[in-house]
């Protein structure tokens, strides 16, 4: 019995210890499955990995290039492609106190390092940045500097000056043509000029990467600013404004007011700057407006001969009001007189002949009663007779007061005068070659072809001849308007306008120059109405910009006047 | 140890897949490292067109036209030409330079320039000292004509016009 109990027990502990062995085996197969897995596992995600690398990795070269390349901000160019805006990364001077850690952030004390700076930087106050440096408070020390400034500052040796770079707004001209461009403020949209009116396109990344184009030529450009900053310096003039306007297509080639800003640093001089004069600013315009009275005149058949004579002897009253000329010119004048001796008598009698009703749609058709038409924001409302014109209102208005609009609505009323009677809205955007603009007829062709004429008269034998540059055939009409003040009219205080257009045997270019209060002084001769001081402007500037715009002087060349000069009696002009 | 003709067979397909594999993984290798060339490339582009732009930049902003006009006004005087230096055609252009043969008759002149004044250029002014340049004569005499023969010799020669600048200045 014992003995079966032990059998029993031996072989239960064989079949136990096969178990044990079996269960062991399970156990190091599993786990060298385990390891197996593994691994494997490790392969396929190796083989993936270099799938991966091998297929989907590089996106195409092409877009990283481009994607590099993409200014942060489009670039603005002229007609010809000459850079006027762009983004440039530029270096600023950052102060960072806690470049060092622990402790005092810099390394030679505040005093010390702000007396380095202003040997850099000669306009800073040691003080005021020994306080700025002692209040570790970190901030931009300056926005822009140069790399040999910088390279100076780094000669200090203080980790706490950082030079992080910036993408900045460069404006290669300086202030030039600073009122069309504008300038981006910190918040990196545009203000003011085409930089508030292209800010979408410039930032957008479908179309930043192409420069957007402007109407403008920088070289003429910079022989108007030129040339309008001598002549407000030698008439003492408050301001000046000029424009240069393609007749045919109405781009604008240059555009400037005076006093100008810097759209690379505006500061509290510049800020006062901004506003622009010859789009936003309104006046009474004075005499520049007797041709489009008289060329409303011819139009509608009132005035079909040009030798007929006008009284001009006394002065014309109406309803109370008195019409004055600056001096007597005699008796009579017919029209081709009225303008080079710029009579206010004569050409009020022409205005009430052509009557209310018609000056006013000639002035609606030219948009004097709307904002001028142009990209710009800054964009005057013209001070328009409300309602029916009055007699008096339209007599007042043919000679170009009690109607204020901007210089830009005379400049193309002028582009209209001459160009063949179609009106044309002035754009700051490169028209293509040959494309037709779409205009609105006017004045007939034939009214225009007279009006060329009588232009260029003016400024052979009468106010203009100061602008009579030899070989440009230039015609235009001065005008010189007193400003309203305190209960009428300020005698010392004129708008001075010169407007003009060349060559006149085929109009290519409407020229305005336009000063604002301009003082009598030796260089103007004492005298400070627009024949002394904006027609010779005009008369400068045309030869600096006539050979570049295609237009070469040719002394044996004019418009035919043969017909209208006998008409003029003594031309002597003012 | 015995092969037989499947084990073989397997075998031979596996060094095969190694093979292939290992060409497989060194292709892609050369791929990639073809790529970080080419993005090397693309950067220093974009590296060089931006020093570029930089300069272009800078060359504009030196040459801008406000500096252009000081510099006339200082330096140069230049004005626009006037009516008369303009040639009006081919016909004005042969008629100003083609010598009359003998005995030829005197050409029909339809139109002529007038004759250019001569040079009347403004005197160079010195910025410094406020004369004439040609007025500027260094003490001791005009400046002798450079003789020496190498180049080493001729940028070592110290030029005394800078003492003479300097002490225009003090007067």
């Amino acid at each position: 019995m014992t003995s079966i109990t032990v059998s029993t027990a031996i072989a239960t502990g064989r079949v136990e210890l096969a178990n044990v062995r079996r269960t062991a085996l399970l156990t190091a197969q599993f786990r060298a499955l385990w390891v197996i897995g593994g691994f494997a596992m490790i392969a396929l995600v190796a083989l993936l990995r270099i799938a991966f690398l091998g297929v989907a990795q590089p996106a195409s070269p092409g877009d990283d290039l481009a994607s590099a390349l993409l200014p942060a901000r489009g670039d603005i160019v002229d007609r010809n492609g000459v850079p006027l805006a762009r983004a440039f990364p530029g270096i600023a001077l950052w102060y960072d106190p806690t470049a060092m850690g622990e402790g005092a952030p810099l390394v030679h004390g505040p005093r010390a390092v702000a007396e380095a700076l202003v040997r850099v930087f000669p306009d800073l106050d040691v003080g005021a940045l020994t306080a700025r440096l002692a209040s570790g408070k970190p901030g931009y020390l300056r926005r822009r500097i140069l790399p040999e400034e910088a390279n100076r500052i780094r000669d200090i040796g203080e980790p706490a000056l950082e030079f992080p770079h910036e993408t900045e707004r460069f404006y290669p001209q300086g202030a030039m043509a600073a009122h069309v461009l504008g300038y981006v403020a910190s918040d990196g949209h545009g203000r003011v000029g085409m930089e508030e009116v292209f800010d979408k396109k410039l930032t957008d990344a479908a179309t930043r990467g192409a420069p957007a184009v402007l109407s403008l030529d920088t070289r003429v450009q910079g022989a108007l600013e030129d040339e309008l900053s001598k002549g407000m310096a030698s008439s003492n003039a408050k301001g000046a404004a000029g424009i240069v306007l393609d007749v045919e297509t109405g781009e604008v080639l240059a555009l400037a007011s005076l006093p100008t800003f810097n759209p690379n640093l505006i500061d509290q001089g510049g800020a006062g700057n901004i506003f622009n004069r010859f789009t936003n600013q309104v006046y009474e315009l004075g005499s520049v407006m007797k041709p489009i009275t008289v060329a409303s005149a011819i139009d509608n058949g009132v005035a079909t001969d040009m030798a007929r004579r006008y009284p001009a002897g006394a002065p014309l009253r109406i309803d109370g009001f008195e019409i004055h000329d600056h001096e007597n010119f005699g008796g009579s004048l017919n029209i081709p007189e009225a303008l080079i001796h710029s009579s206010n008598i004569v050409t009020a009698q022409i205005g009430d002949q052509v009557g209310g009703e018609r000056l006013r749609a000639t002035m609606i058709s030219l948009g004097f009663n709307q904002r001028p038409y142009i990209e710009l924001p800054a964009r005057g409302f013209p001070l328009w007779p409300k309602g029916e014109w009055a007699r008096i209102t339209t007599m007042t208005v043919s000679y170009g007061h009690g109607l204020a609009v901007t210089p830009l609505h005379l400049a193309c009323a002028y582009a209209a005068l001459v160009n063949g009677g179609i009106w044309r809205p002035a754009t700051l955007e490169k028209v293509a070659p040959g494309v037709a603009v779409p205009g609105r007829r006017v004045w007939k062709a034939s009214t225009s072809a007279r009006m060329r004429q009588l232009l260029r008269l003016i400024v052979e034998d009468g106010t203009g001849r100061k602008a009579n540059a030899v070989g440009y055939r230039i015609g235009g009409k001065t005008g010189s308007a007193e400003k309203p003040g305190n209960g009428g009219y300020n005698k010392t205080s004129v708008v001075a306008t010169f407007a003009a257009a060349f060559p006149m045997d085929h109009p290519r270019y409407v020229i305005i120059a336009m000063l604002d209060e301009p003082q009598g002084t030796v260089a103007t001769s004492g005298q400070r109405t627009a024949a002394w001081n904006a027609a010779p402007i005009v008369g400068r500037v045309v030869p600096r910009i006539g050979p570049l715009l295609g237009v070469m002087p040719d002394a044996a060349r004019d418009i035919d006047i043969s017909d209208l000069a006998p008409l003029v009696g003594n031309g002597n002009g003012e | 140890m015995n092969l037989t003709r499947d084990r073989l067979h397997s075998f031979g397909w596996a060094v095969c897949l190694v093979v292939c594999g290992a060409l497989f993984a060194a292709l892609t290798f050369r791929v990639n490292a073809v790529k970080s060339q080419v993005r090397l490339a693309e950067r220093q582009i974009v590296a060089l067109k931006q020093d570029k732009m930089l300069l272009d930049t800078e060359f504009e902003t030196r040459a801008n036209q406000y500096q252009l006009r000081s510099l006339n006004d200082l330096e140069f005087g230049y004005q626009a030409p006037a009516a008369g230096q303009y040639i009006e055609g081919e016909r004005q252009l042969a008629a100003l330079g083609k010598p009359r043969g003998p005995g030829a008759p005197a050409p029909i002149m339809v139109a002529n320039a007038d004759p250019l004044p001569t040079a009347n250029f403004p005197a160079m002014i010195s910025p410094l000292t406020g004369k004439a340049m040609a007025a500027e004569i260094p003490k001791g005499g005009a400046k002798k004509i450079a003789v020496s023969t190498s180049l080493r010799d001729r940028l070592s020669r110290v030029d005394p016009r800078p003492a003479v600048l300097a002490s225009a200045l003090r007067e």
